[in-house]
């Protein structure tokens, strides 16, 4: 035990509430698995069990490394990063395989996984935003210093991202926003950006709702009418979620016995909340909460302690992107929010969804685990 | 450094509030769904996740009166395929359709490979999801077609959609076809499967299924179903053998005179069971099928056969005896407009005979006589009369679409001077040929009007849940003087009258022919037009101890042989032949042999259950050397003197020793063990190919040998 300790640095409640996120989401999984199962694999659940597993075991694996390498690294690899996805994001856009009409996916050639090309923006743009909320620290409240700068990149990921998936754009613009107003940008700004923004909105919403376009368009407008109206008849989804939720009790139906599995959308990725709180009850509910609340308490605490401002908005700019989609995921099975395709971070089945969460909670092991011992160093020298 | 960071701090504070208020919410969504929507939205779930589907019950059998099945009901298949299954894909279907259209072409035989191809192709094209393989597939066609190329994809993959339906079959096809009946939608029932439909049909069961995935639905547990109650079997009192005799008899005499249909009725004295009914008609090609049930439901103008009731009619009220003499002229006769005449008006007719010999040799001037006389100033009187022998009222047997009585009352329209005269030898009424027969089994059943019956009892299962009894329509149709008067008129019939050729020496016939002109729709009776005639014989046998009555009804023979005697009296005969032939009780006893087995050696026995064969033996009165003791289950031995009994041993999870004996007791062992059986040839078992004590291994199987 010890001996695993010693290579495992960084958070142990960060570490401990990952792997059982990881334990959760195979049993939730596995279970809410079965239609998909007999469409694709003649009934063959532990076919996804095991690839599920898989998925899981490289994601922590890709945590492990990402929390070896020191924090200050991902200062420099934001930007390759940033600059690899906004090629790829176009690229998407004109090519990607489409799931629910919306071009979101490329494929990644040998090992033939979907792969999400968002994620990889939204990683890359939240590390790019706290290495230049850092640098920029000495003219922060300066329109052209530091909101321009900064602000550019923010519109360019969103606005590349908008067309095929209006959801992630709008959560990453949002937690960029949160980011800015952690790194002290001028809040009047942000907020002038935020009326700019909602009027956009307005004037989108309405364009969409006066068009009779199919596709990408048809599909929001849908969603939209949906949430507007209620108990409309093509609500299907929220019907079903809330009747998961309903029939789940307080302790739930128990482990596999989720009978609206059958008829949930995504019971796996989507609704596997809804999934969820059917089988285990609110009870089940409240500890999902409750875990991503503790992981962004951990990040709160991590980027208290962290030295540095880059590290310290690093580790909170990550863990309220994973928390906030997490609780995003969950407010849509609670139907408090229209449906959008947000899975829970690293308990929704999804290989790429899990690797880029893995990556994010390596990246804040990291800023824990380094900024310990810059504190020892600097204990030591004083 | 620390100012900034300080900064930084209370807005991250701020915002872990924030977060932490939106993870509140989210659960108080989900506490106010549950709260607030939980009721409403539970009903919904079952809804859609729960379905009560009927479970069909399966419906009774008909059994004839022996046990054989008459009709019962079995699974026949729907097949359809869902070409456009999500998990049917382009390559897989492609690759595996050729093989799956000739497989299929192979099996039903009905269309070619090509064919199927093209329409398994186009169906998947269509976008159809529920294409039709075809229908009626029986239980061993569906097991091959389920390994069939992509059908054994599984269930989901492969598409393959079955139904399943209970199609009643008749084991013997044709044999009593329209009083077994059917039961179809949107058409009147026939027969006892319509008349006994409550009994059969019994109720259908509920079951409460749940949608699982691939769309399949499952039981949901077993206490929340209501069992199907499944229909009772009927045992109906037809017999195979003599229903098999009186149609083939029919068949066989239809087809000699090109006749257009004829109904035969064979019913048991005492209790009116009907022991066989069988109805023929021709087909346009020239065959007999049975597609009505003319002995019920087709009442004619029964000619001659009706002279009984109206023979019994004048002596019971007196008017006549049976040695009165009557003049029946040359064989002509004149009533008002119309001239009677006799069948041998050309050999210059009967003269003066006595009323029994006018009753033998069925002279139509005879009876005309004898009812003038005796109601001719009271017609009124004569129809009263057979009024009270129950000829005016339907039987109202269990089978629908009984054919009307008809007896022309005196004050009807069409009444006439020549009424009366005329339906002294049955014309101006109508009855059905079962309706005749009822009244002649009265006659033969000294005067007890019973009424036919078809179903003998009700059971479900092994147990009785009714018998059926024998109703009495009319406890006394006349005097007991007036039927020993008639029957021995209606022995004359066979000894020396009309029907001479029927007489034999085994057992005696009583009856009555009848040759009746049809009433032909177009051209009344008009005798310069075509006639078709009806001939018919109806009595009794043995004359001396009635135990059967049967009617025998030809409709529209040749030309040129119509009469009854000729054309329905051998198909009389040989079904009373049959009957006589298996009743032992009509025979005579034999001499009685006393102790037949003494002379003989001790019997041979197969080994076999030990009570059952001490009992047969002990019955025999077989000298039995028992060294068995209490085991259930023995050897037999043949010595000179006795049988010598020893045990043979049977425990539990051994193999047992089969060898020797009977098929069933073999059978009956090795199958409690667990063993599953395969038996080659027939009588003793000569081996068994398991070793007997070896360990039995359930559901092995054991192959055991006879000879």
């Amino acid at each position: 035990m010890q001996s695993i300790f010693k290579y495992i640095k960084g958070d142990r409640v960060i570490w401990a509430v990952s792997l059982l996120l990881a334990i959760i989401s195979v049993l939730v999984v596995y279970s809410s698995i079965v239609t998909l199962a007999y469409k694709y694999q003649g009934g063959n659940t532990e076919f996804y069990l095991f690839k599920h597993s898989i998925i899981l075991g490289v994601g922590f694996f890709l945590m492990y490394f990402a929390h070896k390498l020191n924090y200050k690294y991902y200062s420099r690899i934001s930007q390759i990063f940033l600059f690899i996805a906004v090629p790829l994001l176009l690229f998407t856009l004109l090519t990607g395989a489409s799931i629910n009409s919306a071009s979101r996916w490329l494929m990644i050639p040998v090992i033939n996984q979907s792969f999400q090309t968002s994620d990889l923006a939204k990683l890359a743009l939240i590390m790019f935003l706290a290495r230049m909320l850092s640098k920029r620290q000495d003219n922060i409240k300066d329109f052209n210093q530091a909101f321009l700068p900064i602000m550019i990149p923010v519109l360019i990921i969103c606005g590349l991202i908008l067309p095929a998936n209006f959801s992630t754009a709008a959560m990453l613009f949002v937690t960029s926003l949160v980011l800015m107003f952690l790194g002290r940008i001028n809040v009047a700004y942000i907020i002038s950006l935020i009326t700019i923004g909602v009027v956009c909105l307005g004037i989108f919403i309405a364009i969409v709702m006066n068009s009779d376009y199919t596709g990408r368009i048809g599909t929001w407008k849908n969603r939209i009418e949906n949430y507007i109206e209620g108990d409309a008849q093509g609500n299907y989804q929220v019907e079903q979620s809330k009747i998961a939720i309903a029939t789940g009790g307080v302790i739930g139906k128990g482990p596999g016995r989720s009978t609206q599995r059958n008829f949930l959308p995504h019971p796996y990725s989507d609704f596997i909340f809804a999934t969820v709180i059917e089988e285990y009850g609110l009870f089940g509910g409240v500890v999902i909460v409750l875990l991503y609340l503790i992981l962004l308490y951990r990040g709160v605490v991590i980027s208290r302690k962290a030295p540095r401002t880059f590290g310290s908005l690093l580790a909170i700019g990550l863990s309220f992107s994973l928390v906030f989609q997490a609780m995003i995921n969950m407010a849509v099975a609670v139907n408090l929010f229209p449906v959008t395709g947000q899975p829970l971070p690293l308990v929704s089945m999804g290989g790429t969804s899990i690797w880029f969460t893995c990556l994010a909670i390596g990246i804040i092991l990291s800023v824990s685990a380094h900024s310990e011992k810059e504190l020892e160093k600097e204990v030591s020298h004083a | 450094m620390t100012e900034v960071k300080k900064d930084i701090a209370w807005r991250v504070y701020l915002l872990y509030f924030l977060v932490c208020l939106f993870g509140l919410a989210i659960i108080g969504k989900a506490v106010a769904i549950q709260l607030f929507e939980g009721d409403e939205l539970k009903k919904k779930a079952q809804s859609l996740t729960l379905i009560e589907r009927n479970i069909e019950a399966v419906r009774g059998n008909i059994y004839a009166t022996d046990g054989s099945l008459l009709a019962t009901s079995i699974p026949i298949y729907e097949v359809r395929f869902d070409p456009n299954s999500g998990a049917l894909d382009e390559e897989f279907f492609y690759a595996n359709v050729d093989s799956l259209a000739w497989h299929l072409s192979k099996l039903f035989k009905d269309k070619s490979m090509a064919a199927y191809r093209k329409s398994l192709v186009h169906a998947r094209n269509n976008g159809s999801r529920y294409h039709l393989i075809q229908r009626n597939v029986k239980y061993p066609e569906l097991k091959e077609l389920q390994e069939f190329p992509i059908f054994r994809a599984g269930k989901y993959k492969g598409g393959l959609i079955v139904h399943q339906q209970n199609k009643r079959e008749r084991p013997f096809k044709l044999l009593a076809a329209r009083t077994i009946g059917y039961e179809r939608e949107d058409v009147l029932p026939v027969g006892l499967e319509g008349a006994y439909s409550d009994v059969l049909s019994g109720v259908d069961g509920k079951r409460l299924m749940q949608k699982i995935a691939g769309g399949v639905w499952m039981p949901v547990g077993d206490e929340s179903e209501i069992e199907p109650e499944d229909g009772r079997d009927i045992y109906s009192t037809i017999d195979v053998n003599l229903q098999d005799v009186a149609e083939s008899a029919l068949l066989k005499q239809l087809q000699m005179h090109k006749a257009d249909h004829g109904c035969v009725v064979l019913m048991e004295v005492e209790t009116g069971e009907i022991k066989a009914i069988a109805n023929l008609k021709r087909t346009s090609g020239g065959g007999y099928y049975e597609s009505y049930n003319y002995a019920i439901g087709e009442s004619t103008e029964p000619g001659s056969t009706f002279k009984l009731p109206v023979l019994v009619a004048a002596l019971e009220d007196g008017f006549v005896d049976m040695d009165d003499i009557i003049d029946c002229g040359d064989g002509s006769k004149q009533y008002y407009d119309r001239t009677m005449y006799d069948s041998n008006y050309d050999e210059g007719g009967w003269g003066k005979i006595t009323v029994q010999r006018v009753f033998e040799v069925s002279s139509n001037i005879g009876m005309a006589e004898i009812v003038s006389k005796a109601y001719g100033q009271h017609p009124q009187k004569f129809i009263d009369r057979l009024d009270k022998m129950s000829l005016r009222d339907p039987l109202n047997i269990e089978i629908a679409g009984e054919g009307k009585p008809y007896i022309k009352n005196t004050d009807a329209n069409s009444w006439s001077g020549i009424s009366l005269a005329w339906m002294a030898h049955g014309y101006e009424v109508k009855q059905t040929p079962l309706q005749i027969l009822t009244y002649y089994n009265a006659i033969a059943n000294d005067g007890v009007m019973v009424k036919p019956r078809f179903v003998e009892k009700i059971t479900k299962g092994r147990k009785v849940i009714k018998e059926v009894e024998t109703e009495i329509i009319n406890p006394r149709v006349c005097s007991k003087e007036t039927i020993n008067k008639v029957r021995k008129a209606l022995e004359g019939v066979v000894e020396s009258g009309t029907a001479a050729n029927l007489r034999n020496a085994d057992y005696k016939i009583a009856g009555k022919t009848g040759t009746a002109q049809i009433a032909n729709k177009n051209y009344g009776y008009s005798y310069n037009s075509r006639v078709s005639h009806q001939a018919s014989f109806v009595g009794y046998f043995p004359a001396d101890n009635p135990q059967y009555s049967c009617i025998v009804v030809v409709n529209a023979p040749s030309q040129y042989v119509y009469y009854g005697n000729l054309v329905a009296g051998p198909i009389f005969k040989e079904v009373a032949d049959k009957v006589y032939a298996n009743s032992l009780d009509m025979h005579e006893e034999l001499k009685k042999q006393e102790n037949f087995l003494a002379s003989s050696a001790i019997p041979y026995s197969k080994h076999g259950e030990k009570r059952t064969i001490e009992k047969v033996f002990k019955e025999l009165g077989v000298p039995v050397i028992s060294k068995a003791k209490d085991e259930d289950w023995i050897v037999t031995e043949t010595k000179d003197t006795a049988v010598v009994i020893d045990e043979r041993r049977i425990t539990e999870n051994l193999v047992p020793n089969v060898v020797g004996m009977g098929l069933r007791d073999a059978v009956y062992l090795l199958e409690n063990q667990g063993l599953r059986v395969d038996v080659k040839g027939r009588g003793m078992v000569k081996s068994q190919s398991l070793q007997a004590g070896s360990r039995v291994q359930r559901g092995q199987k054991i192959q055991i040998e006879l000879s």
